[in-house]
């Protein structure tokens, strides 16, 4: 479904996305992962056709990421972790534009956009009456995420899809995802909240100055290298190892 | 989550769904006329200040546009020049200054980049609603001409039909151009340094307009006498305006060869502007859309540095008049909006740019009179109150106003601190160097420094100026959206500096004449004394207002 070969970016001198390389099949759940800078959203954004690689291509659903960047929006949906919308629209302006940049229909639209009200348990007038920018941040994170889906593709990006969630949606989320890939959907999930990664994900990528780190399931990996949990071996693998130590050091400089 | 049965009541049903390029379209009209972000809670009461000032801006154009009517049976050609001139001057300013935000929005970026539409496609259906909405302000304008062309002393009812051609495009030509601008520096700068290149070109083309609008003619006037457009003389082929008013000339007025021959010319020049903005160059507005993404990589690689404003704080005499914490930050804090941010820029420097006009034509005018003049040196002074009043009122608006949400935040009982900050700021980087500026085109325009005490009054009221935008604590800067910016307040309030500065003016030369000036400067100061000591005290108890 989803296929890097030796996907690079570089800015400058500065190489972001280091020859990446890997494949995803249809119904899994990928968690990718990385520390801050690691790469994780340009590759994200490549994969988009948001930019353009510097070097290597990938194909997504058979459809080559340079040669056929339209075909490749059509079959993915994107959750950037911005959350950005246009926030002098409504929710149901916003996600009516959406839909019809991908040629969805209204009245199919409008009956999809019911079903993710009833889900995300969204108030129908703040929908239809409120503006975007007077949304709270998880309100409006619903929004975009209902935006992602909402023409139903079968390649999703989630960059930080649970920042600003509640408990509640957050839970929802995390079913709503785990049931769309055992449906054939492909997700590739980026966080950095790594409990929920490895609760949720059959297989985790960790990427690191932009070159991939691990490769493996969850479970395994952290059997493998004795860890315990995928956040220890997180932090083992990408340097924050002392980190514990540094913060009870900096914790004390607070002392009065 | 909420079970099926709590499904809300069906949406209406809607028709089949629109082309991706029409949907575009209406995005962004529906952007422009609503502003990019609100903090309003409802639809209905959401801030539609850039709609309903486009419609007042519609009714000032036409208003403006009745000027026209000084050109009842003038030939066709000399009200076309005119015509074309303030249209191409308007338009020029509406769309340089659009044209940065509505095509290369960094949010846009993560909304649209990765939807099925192409950057042509987005960039056709800017340029789409940047035209419409110039041609709406063209037509506005135009709006008079279009009668009194057909009254002209060769013109005829052929007119308005050639003119509405010609305007479209003159309207299309000057869209073409600012893009083109954009695609050239973007192709030879790249984005990084785009922003800051366009945000000086705007506000050039902004200080030009008004310069050409009000100063060059006046100029011309005082050289030659008069100003004579003729269709035949070799320079008018070197302006624009006269291309259009020579295609208007052509089809409706005398139609002589030379009117043929510069219709020709912005026929041709109108074809190679569209066909390198949208067809050529467009290429390179999808490279531009990509780098933006990359902006925040890029610029992790700048040399970090001191700014020279963080040295200048910490050495006499700014050291001691910002010995306040809070103040100085609120001094850096608006210094470096002043110097850096393209929005708070693009609002301020346009702004100002008619402020130093007035003096300037009062000046002209005082200029060569027997009496002496010296009202146009009191008005100058005067007038420089305007420009902490208007800035400071401009600085309060900020894309990035949620951020100010940090103040409240802060263990401050009131807002004045950050006002002062705001305020000093303005002083020395507005103010005092146009100040210096003002003080010198009163030399060089009168030849002597006689009438230099003057300026005087207006200096010594500066203070107060300063502080009329800060009473109750509305000057903080950076707090509000930018949809809220409330232009016919601070055209009031522009008008009510305005005649107090002619009435200082006035006494002050009735003072200068009478033989006690020296004795008003001792009472204004006075006066000016504790009005501020008063304004101070006002501030100091200032409190935040509620948020909405």
């Amino acid at each position: 479904m989803i296929s890097l070969q030796h996907l690079t970016k570089r800015f400058g001198a500065q190489t972001a996305v280091d020859s990446l390389s890997f494949e995803v099949p249809a119904g899994q759940i990928v968690g990718f992962l990385g520390p801050n800078g690691a790469g994780k959203s340009t590759t994200l954004k490549m994969l988009t056709g948001m930019i353009e690689p510097s070097q290597g291509t990938a194909t997504i659903c058979g459809f080559d990421l340079r040669r056929e960047p339209l075909e490749v929006k059509r079959r993915v949906g994107f959750v950037p972790e911005s959350g950005a919308v246009f926030e002098s629209l409504t929710g149901l302006e916003y996600l009516e534009m959406v839909a019809a940049l991908y040629a969805i229909p209204q009245d199919a639209a409008r009956a999809r956009i019911q079903q993710f009200i009833a889900f995300f348990d969204l108030s129908f007038e703040t929908l239809t009456d409120k503006l975007l920018g007077a949304y709270s941040k998880g309100m409006r994170r619903k929004v975009v995420i209902t935006a992602a889906l909402l023409h139903n593709p079968p390649v999703v990006f989630f960059d930080e899809p649970l920042d600003g969630l509640d408990a509640n949606a957050a839970v929802g989320f995390k079913a709503l995802i785990q049931t769309l890939a055992r449906e054939g959907k492909t997700i590739v999930y980026s966080s950095h909240i790594l409990d929920v990664v490895e609760r949720v994900c059959d297989r985790v990528i960790i990427i690191d100055k932009g070159k991939l780190l691990l490769d493996g399931r969850p479970d395994e990996l952290v059997a493998a290298h004795g860890t315990g949990t995928l956040e220890r071996l997180f932090t083992k693998l990408t340097g924050g190892s002392e980190l514990e130590r540094r913060a009870e050091d900096f914790a004390k400089t607070f002392r009065p | 989550m909420n079970a099926p049965s709590d499904t809300p009541p069906p949406l209406q049903a809607a028709g089949p769904a629109l082309s991706p390029g029409r949907t575009l379209r209406r995005l962004f009209l529906t952007l422009f006329l609503r502003g990019r972000s609100s903090r309003g809670l409802r639809k209905e009461s959401a801030p539609k200040s850039v709609g309903s000032k486009l419609a007042l801006a519609l009714v000032f154009y036409a208003l403006f546009g009745m000027f026209a009517l000084f050109f009842l049976q003038q030939p066709v050609f000399a009200l076309s020049v005119y015509l074309h001139a303030m249209t191409l001057v308007f338009l020029g300013m509406f769309v340089a200054a659009s044209a940065g935000e509505v095509l290369f929005n960094k949010d846009e970026a993560d909304i649209l980049m990765h939807r099925p539409v192409t950057p042509r496609a987005l960039l056709w259906a800017k340029i789409g609603v940047l035209t419409e909405v110039s041609l709406w302000l063209a037509g506005a304008f135009n709006l008079t001409g279009f009668f009194v062309g057909i009254g002209g002393k060769d013109g005829g009812w052929l007119f308005p039909i050639t003119h509405a051609i010609s305007t479209i495009m003159e309207a299309l030509f000057c869209t073409g151009t600012v893009v083109l601008v954009y695609q050239l520096c973007l192709r030879w700068f790249g984005r990084e340094r785009l922003d800051g290149l366009m945000t000086t070109a705007q506000v050039f083309v902004a200080v030009a307009a008004v310069v050409a609008g009000q100063v060059v003619p006046r100029l011309l006037i005082r050289i030659s006498g008069t100003i004579k457009f003729n269709a035949g003389s070799w320079w008018i082929g070197l302006l624009p305006p006269a291309w259009f008013a020579g295609f208007d000339d052509a089809f409706a007025g005398r139609g002589i060869r030379s009117s043929w021959e510069l219709a020709g010319f912005g026929l041709a020049a109108t074809a190679v502007v569209l066909w390198l903005a949208f067809g050529k160059l467009a290429r390179d507005y999808e490279t531009g859309l990509q780098t933006l993404n990359e902006a925040s990589a890029i610029r992790s690689q700048r040399r970090a540095g001191r700014r020279w404003v963080d040295v200048l704080v910490h050495v006499p005499p700014l050291r001691w008049w910002l010995r306040d914490p809070v103040v100085r930050a609120s001094f850096l804090l608006t210094a470096a909006y002043l110097v850096r941010d393209r929005d708070v820029k693009l609002r301020i420097y346009p702004g100002l740019a008619p402020m130093l006009v007035m003096p300037f034509i009062f000046l002209m005018q005082d200029h060569g009179r027997s009496d002496g003049g010296g009202f146009g040196v009191a008005f100058t002074g005067g007038y420089l109150g305007l420009i902490p009043l208007l800035a400071l009122n401009l600085l309060k608006y900020s894309q990035q106003w949620q951020a100010s949400d940090m103040f409240r935040a802060a263990p401050m009982p009131g807002p004045a601190p950050l006002c002062h900050g705001a305020r000093q700021a303005v002083c020395w980087f507005l103010t005092f160097p146009l100040l210096v500026l003002f003080g010198l085109m009163v030399w060089l325009l009168r030849g002597e420094n006689l009438h230099l005490p003057l300026l005087l009054p207006g200096i010594i009221a500066l203070p107060i100026y300063a502080l009329i935008p800060c009473l109750g604590g509305k000057a903080v800067p950076l707090s509000l959206p930018n949809e809220e910016a409330k232009s016919a307040a601070r055209g009031l309030s522009m008008i009510g500096v305005m005649l107090v500065s002619i009435a200082l003016s006035g006494l002050a030369l009735w003072a200068w004449s009478g033989g006690w000036f020296k004795w008003l400067l001792l009472v204004e100061t006075v006066l000016v004394i504790a009005f501020y000591v008063g304004m101070r005290l006002s501030l100091a108890a200032a409190r935040w207002r509620p948020l909405e």
